[in-house]
């Protein structure tokens, strides 16, 4: 029987940012920071490819909408296009 | 007691009189409900992430307060009137504060001041958030 080819070898662990440094704060009015986590096209990345915890990533969350609210980061799109 | 998190987006047409008279007539009813102000921020001049009212820039001001839901409801009630705010919202970021909260919050957002006056340094801000972040909720129109 031929040996499955090891799809692992090059996938690296994803960690979640917030635990590994505990100064990151989630903040609705750190625009910097929320940015690392929406798409170009302004959507929030999903858990499972950026890599963050299921606390953090409820966190993130409530905070993107809050951000996109006051108009910090945009629903769609880049920035007003 | 409250504590409770208000920006409000003004129209770029807005002068320095129209911007005064409405950050004095909301540190007026945040004192009047016998609340107390723990930092008022002019942000200035933002670029907006989508248009507002047909406006591409607006002008931000942060303020962070204890109060009641009283007086956030007649802030809100205010801005609803008023032309020159675009958009504005509240977030609750502690369900109690007491006197002394307060004052401790006001010194540690004069202490961020100067850090900030003497140095780029803004990580003093993060220790409140983190531990009110499960309590927030939003308040919109």
């Amino acid at each position: 029987m031929a040996q499955r080819p090891q799809k692992k070898l090059f996938t690296r662990k994803k960690t979640c940012r917030f635990c590994g440094d505990k100064d990151l704060a989630i903040d609705y009015k750190d625009v910097k920071t929320l940015r690392n986590f929406v798409s170009e096209r302004g959507k929030i990345i999903p858990r499972r490819i950026i890599g963050t915890c299921a606390t953090h990533q409820r966190q993130l969350c409530e905070a993107i909408k809050q951000a996109r609210q006051i108009a910090f980061l945009p629903y769609s799109g880049s920035s007003q296009g | 007691m409250r504590r409770y998190e208000t920006i409000f987006i003004l129209r770029p047409s807005a002068g320095e009189e129209e911007i005064n008279r409405i950050v004095g007539s909301t540190t007026q009813i945040i004192l009047d409900e016998k609340g107390s102000i723990i930092e008022l921020n002019k942000w200035g001049m933002k670029k907006l992430a989508y248009l507002i009212k047909k406006e591409s820039l607006g002008y931000y001001i942060f303020c962070d307060f204890a109060g009641t839901p009283d007086a956030v409801a007649e802030i809100e009630r205010k801005f609803r009137i008023d032309d020159l705010v675009l958009k504005y919202m509240t977030i609750k970021t502690a369900g109690s504060i007491t006197e002394e909260e307060i004052q401790l919050a006001i010194t540690a957002v004069s202490e961020k001041a100067t850090a900030v006056a003497d140095g780029e340094d803004d990580d003093t801000e993060s220790e409140h958030l983190v531990e009110d972040e499960h309590e927030e909720d939003t308040d919109e129109e």
